[in-house]
């Protein structure tokens, strides 16, 4: 059959199309555009069905998995499918790596190495237990956040744009910078015993909680990489949608009750404030989904991402 | 609901004529000092109108939320918040930078900008329209006082610089409980390198809208 890949302003992206055999599958299909036009990798190539001329609905994208027949409509053996270019790609294990390793690695600078001099302290560093404790949760935070990449997520889409890496990198790096800063401060003042380990505490029960929903929601995903969605279900997901986010937002409180900066509180109203966003897009999607019409399942009343707010 | 949008006319046309004139007495009096006693003096002469005209802005982001205005805000805001942090955060807060010559060219960028564009949005909410000169010198204008303004701006943040440094003004230093310090002069710093890429953008952006107007008007 024969395939024709446009771009969106029509512009004939492989001239005279592609022959492709019948049993063919999208993969196929992308390896073939990739064989032509020598820098579009697959992982860079968002190909959809056109869509009528004023049309509102989004366009269909092409499943890797299925065979590009299913997409013809009708009889006719010839295909149309427009192109985008997504742009330079990595993956997300390398994205989160290098975004994770940056905290991992800069925050001890500040507790091991005389920085501070350069910031005008001379003179001795008395170190308090609490930031001892502190530099210990947070690269045991990051570790975990390495790890997890490597080991227990299954990510629904392989790659994310290279400029993510920039951005990424430079709001984990720069918030674990200026954390680290006052945290490890020669001047630092610390919290009362009982409430530093209340905070520690709390936040070690949340980061476990927070590895089982990893672990729960790999789970719902089968290995060859399927990347469908499914109903969270299982420990804290039985009441809330995104349980990761709230375990993750709950074990950054910890750390700041324990530490007590404003630097600390911060971040975790940013992070929070991402994290929700993404849980309202998550639920919301979920709910769409599983909208129990035609035999699916209806998606069951649950708070979104912070009981009792939200 | 008819009277809801004749309402928001009405107040919309007062605002932005009240501030219209706010600013003409900025310019008027600017030019009128640097005539008669030289640059030193333009400050003493603008600074209340100009706090007044200036600090009024801060309307317009609320403007922009409750959507009595189209504007979004994430143009409004960059905007509006450099306008008061030199006009309160650096010129009120040092007087060593208030005779500096930056000055003049600062008010008569920022005065002949605002006449422009608050009379065009007067004139439309007022009658309905705006003239096409009118509408040509509001998306026209900025490709020059955008950069007298922003020079302006950024010359004066950096001379002010070593008074922010010495006096040691707005800080907050450690120990305290909450483990928190600001120094003015790094966020300073700050500033002024925000100013590299904001810059590019803000006019990029008005360069769009430019074309956007222009074309739109010649269509019609």
């Amino acid at each position: 059959m024969k395939v024709t890949v446009v771009t969106r302003s029509g512009r004939e992206v492989i001239k005279g199309g592609l022959e492709l055999d019948e049993s063919a599958t999208v993969v196929d299909l992308q390896e073939a555009i990739h064989r032509r036009t020598k820098k579009y990798y697959p992982a860079r190539q968002r190909l959809t069905l056109p869509l009528q001329p004023g049309s509102k609905e989004r366009p269909v994208v092409l499943n890797y998995k299925k065979s590009v027949k299913d997409y013809c409509d009708g009889n006719s053996g010839n295909l149309t499918v427009v192109f985008k270019d997504l742009g330079p790609q990595v993956s997300y294990r390398i994205l989160f790596f290098w975004e994770y390793l940056g905290p991992l690695l800069i925050y001890p600078i500040f507790y091991f190495f005389p920085v501070y001099q350069y910031f005008g302290y001379k003179g001795e560093r008395l170190i308090h237990p609490v930031q001892t404790y502190a530099l210990y949760y947070w690269c045991f935070h990051y570790f975990k956040r390495i790890m997890e990449t490597f080991f227990v997520h299954r990510f629904s889409h392989a790659t994310s744009p290279l400029s993510n890496v920039f951005r990424n990198c430079a709001y984990y790096w720069t918030f674990g910078s200026y954390i680290a800063y006052y945290v490890n401060h020669p001047l630092y003042t610390p919290v009362s015993d009982l409430q530093m380990k209340i905070g520690f505490g709390f936040g070690l029960v949340c980061q476990v909680a927070n590895f089982y929903c990893h672990i729960l929601l790999r789970n719902l995903r089968s290995p060859d990489g399927n990347g469908g969605y499914q109903i969270p279900h299982g420990f804290l997901f039985n009441i809330v949608t995104c349980a990761n986010y709230t375990t993750e937002i709950y074990q950054w409180v910890g750390f700041n009750i324990a530490t007590q900066t404003v630097a600390g509180y911060v971040f975790l109203v940013v992070a929070a404030a991402i994290m929700t966003n993404w849980a309202l897009a998550k639920h919301r999607r979920l709910r769409k989904l599983f909208d129990g019409k035609e035999g699916r399942p209806k998606y069951p009343r649950r708070w979104v991402i912070l009981p009792p707010f939200l | 609901m008819a009277f809801f949008s004749l309402l928001r006319r009405v107040y919309l046309t007062i605002y932005n004529w009240v501030v219209f004139f706010g600013w003409a007495q900025v310019l008027f009096l600017a030019l009128s000092t640097l005539k008669e006693s030289g640059h030193q003096h333009v400050y003493r002469a603008v600074e209340r109108p100009l706090q007044l005209a200036q600090t009024a802005a801060v309307l317009e982001i609320f403007h922009g939320l409750v959507g009595l205005v189209r504007s979004p805000i994430t143009a409004t805001l960059p905007q509006i918040g450099s306008r008061l942090y030199v006009t309160w955060g650096i010129l009120w807060s040092f007087p060593e930078v208030q005779t500096h010559v930056l000055v003049s060219s600062l008010v008569i960028s920022w005065s002949i900008t605002e006449i422009i564009r608050y009379s065009f949005f007067g004139v439309k909410e007022l009658l309905g329209f705006a003239p096409a000169w009118l509408l040509w010198l509001r998306y026209s204008t900025f490709m020059l006082l955008y950069p007298t303004g922003i020079t302006s701006e950024v010359g004066l943040i950096y001379v002010a610089l070593p008074y922010i440094k010495e006096s040691a003004k707005y800080c907050l230093r450690m120990p305290n409980k909450w483990n928190f310090s600001f120094d003015y002069f790094y966020a300073a710093l700050l500033v002024l390198a925000f100013y590299v890429p904001g810059s590019p953008h803000m006019y990029q952006y008005m360069l769009g809208q430019r074309k956007r107007a222009l074309s739109k008007s010649k269509r019609e």
